[in-house]
């Protein structure tokens, strides 16, 4: 098994797919370095050269004068009266969400990319794993030996998990390392609120905890890394089913689009919420954003997440040891 | 030689690869025990507290402005209201850094400030300022325009009451917070001043000007700034396309008038 793992390895390294993944975060980070570098400069300039109190104060009582408008959506509505009410609590605890910092840096980044950018990482790597088999012949050559076909998917299975894994662990070091160039290294230590729960557009506080920014991150990574694999899963099941692996890609793509676009707009649609694609945003549950709809919470998600990572991995199996290979 | 190097990319990318899925399924785990567990330690939070510091700053002159949409600038083009132009003003006065605190709310009345004056930030705030600046009365009074309906004696002077009331309570808090910084509180003007009944409506807002000016004078440095003159003649060359909020041109004129009353070297003195 090992072998066959390390066999499924070497081809994901001949085809450097991991550097070209690796490439695109590098590339990406200091873009994004840098537009965070210049938001902040720019706040200071406007500010004068205040502390973030006083800053944050400002933004309170700007989101306030925004509410009292008339023209302003429900959605929206909730969703900046949320956002008050915990940064009215960030403030009267005396911590500062957003002091700057390569892990600070390393947090929102991920925070941002968990729902799209990273699935679409993920998605390239994934998508020609089996599909590139069967439509170059090669899948022949692989069947022929006198191993079981499950523990050749297996096999190719397992080398999606550890280049996932291996992904999401170079967009932490890369984010960290880059952005700290501009932002400087420290912060780890540094407290941050979560637990908060929203409930219609209250926002709840009694299970709120402070953890220290480390732990903040790693348990944030650790669902990056969950949805990461899911939507892993499912594109290895329709790598699987489908010959042609331009149309895995697309169908994923659209789908996950799809997602972050329904995610905007399904709020009056309730039944939307068990689609994978609109429940990627797991960070927004450890930082206590609001749900897209209503009734969603960490649990629900993750759930159905799971459920459709498994569904996939079933179909994926049973299809390709049953599948008539010519 | 290649093929040896890669094989020694290939254990190290599986090795890191193992390492990393077992640091994130730990992840993953810390999560769910987290944020699924309830017995969490709040009280630790409440510590935390008070340990702000409200030491003034050296060398920069801190205005802190409070009250409500004509001192967060509504009608104003370029959005800044009197308070900015209040601080450009002043920039040509002196060389100190000025510092701005806007806190004003659009639509905010007495009892909302008074309210929001219990706000730990906001407390700050007013202790760390050298010049205090508010508007505050005008919700109370016009209510968007509603209250020139209904010119009946009773009903705004019940309103004027709750107001005096309030503010008040607002200057004594305020004092409280910071014993030395002039307050300086623009009073009202009548934006009806060119309409059918502008003389009831002229009147209703002197009196309610005269009322809030006596509750200041029992107060320390409270200047209670009239701007009922500047907008007297004229009135809808400085008033914004509502008819109701001051333009540009307006808030000028309301920025002059503070600018001339405040002093540098003593702020201690009132003018």
């Amino acid at each position: 098994m090992i072998n066959l793992v390390r066999n499924e390895m070497l081809k994901l390294l001949r085809k450097k797919r991991l550097y070209v993944i690796i490439l695109i975060i590098a590339f990406l980070v200091p873009l994004f370095t840098y537009a965070q570098f210049k938001e902040i400069q720019d706040q200071r300039e406007k500010m004068g050269n205040q502390d973030w109190r006083t800053t944050l104060q400002q933004e309170i009582t700007d989101t306030q004068n925004r509410l009292s408008s008339s023209r302003i959506q429900d959605e929206w509505r909730k969703f900046l009266k949320i956002r008050l009410s915990q940064q009215q609590y960030y403030l009267e605890n005396d911590i500062d969400p957003r002091a700057p910092g390569a892990p600070t840096f390393m947090r929102i980044f991920v925070e941002n990319s968990i729902d799209l950018l990273l699935p679409l990482l993920v998605m390239v790597i994934v998508a020609d794993l089996v599909s590139s088999e069967s439509s170059g012949g090669t899948i022949k050559l692989l069947l022929t030996r006198p191993v079981k076909r499950w523990r050749i998917l297996l096999s190719k299975y397992l080398a999606m998990l550890l280049s996932i894994s291996f992904i999401v662990l170079s967009v932490a070091v890369l984010s960290y390392g880059i952005s700290g160039v501009v932002f400087g290294y420290g912060g780890w230590n540094m407290p941050l609120l979560t637990g908060f729960t929203v409930s219609g557009d209250e926002l709840l506080t009694e299970n709120v905890h402070i953890v220290p920014q480390w732990q903040y991150i790693l348990m944030e990574f650790g669902l990056v890394w969950y949805v990461c694999m899911i939507v892993g899963t499912l594109t290895f099941m329709l790598s699987v089913l489908l010959r042609s692996t331009a149309a895995v890609m697309g169908i994923m793509l659209a789908s996950l689009i799809a997602g972050a676009i329904l995610a905007n707009m399904v709020s009056s649609w309730e039944s939307a919420k068990y689609f994978f694609m609109v429940n990627l945003n797991l960070t927004n549950y450890v930082s206590g954003m609001a749900t897209p709809i209503e009734g969603m919470s960490l649990g629900f998600s993750m759930s159905v997440l799971a459920v459709w990572g498994i569904a996939g991995f079933i179909i994926a199996f049973v299809t390709f040891s049953k599948r008539d290979i010519y | 030689m290649k093929a040896v190097l890669k094989k020694y990319t290939l254990t190290v990318v599986s090795i890191v690869s193992i390492a990393a899925t077992v640091l994130w399924l730990f992840g993953l785990g810390w999560t769910l025990q987290d944020q699924f567990s309830t017995n969490k330690k709040v009280s630790q939070l409440k510590e935390k507290t008070e340990s702000t510091s409200t030491e003034k700053q050296d060398g920069t002159l801190t205005i802190f402005a409070l009250g409500d949409s004509l001192t967060r600038g509504t009608g104003d083009a370029d959005g800044k209201g009197y308070t900015g132009y209040l601080t450009e003003r002043l920039k040509e006065k002196t060389d100190q850094d000025i510092n701005l605190l806007n806190t004003a709310i659009k639509g905010e009345t007495s009892r909302g400030l008074l309210k929001q004056l219990q706000q730990s930030e906001i407390q700050r705030q007013a202790k760390q300022a050298d010049v205090i600046v508010m508007t505050i009365g005008g919700n109370d009074l016009f209510q968007q325009g509603a209250a020139l309906e209904n010119l009946d004696d009773n009903a705004i002077n019940g309103k004027k009451q709750i107001y005096l009331s309030n503010v008040k309570k607002i200057y004594t808090q305020l004092r409280e917070l910071n014993p030395e910084a002039v307050i300086y509180h623009v009073g009202l003007y009548n934006p009806f001043s060119n309409m059918p009944d502008s003389k009831t409506t002229s009147s209703i807002v002197r009196d309610w000007n005269f009322q809030s000016a006596e509750t200041a004078a029992g107060f320390d440095n409270i200047v209670y700034v009239p701007t009922f003159d500047l907008f007297q003649l004229q009135v809808e060359n400085y008033l914004y396309t509502d008819q109701f909020h001051p333009n540009t041109e307006g808030y000028k004129l309301i920025a002059e008038r503070v600018a001339s009353l405040i002093k540098f070297e003593q702020e201690e003195n009132e003018s």
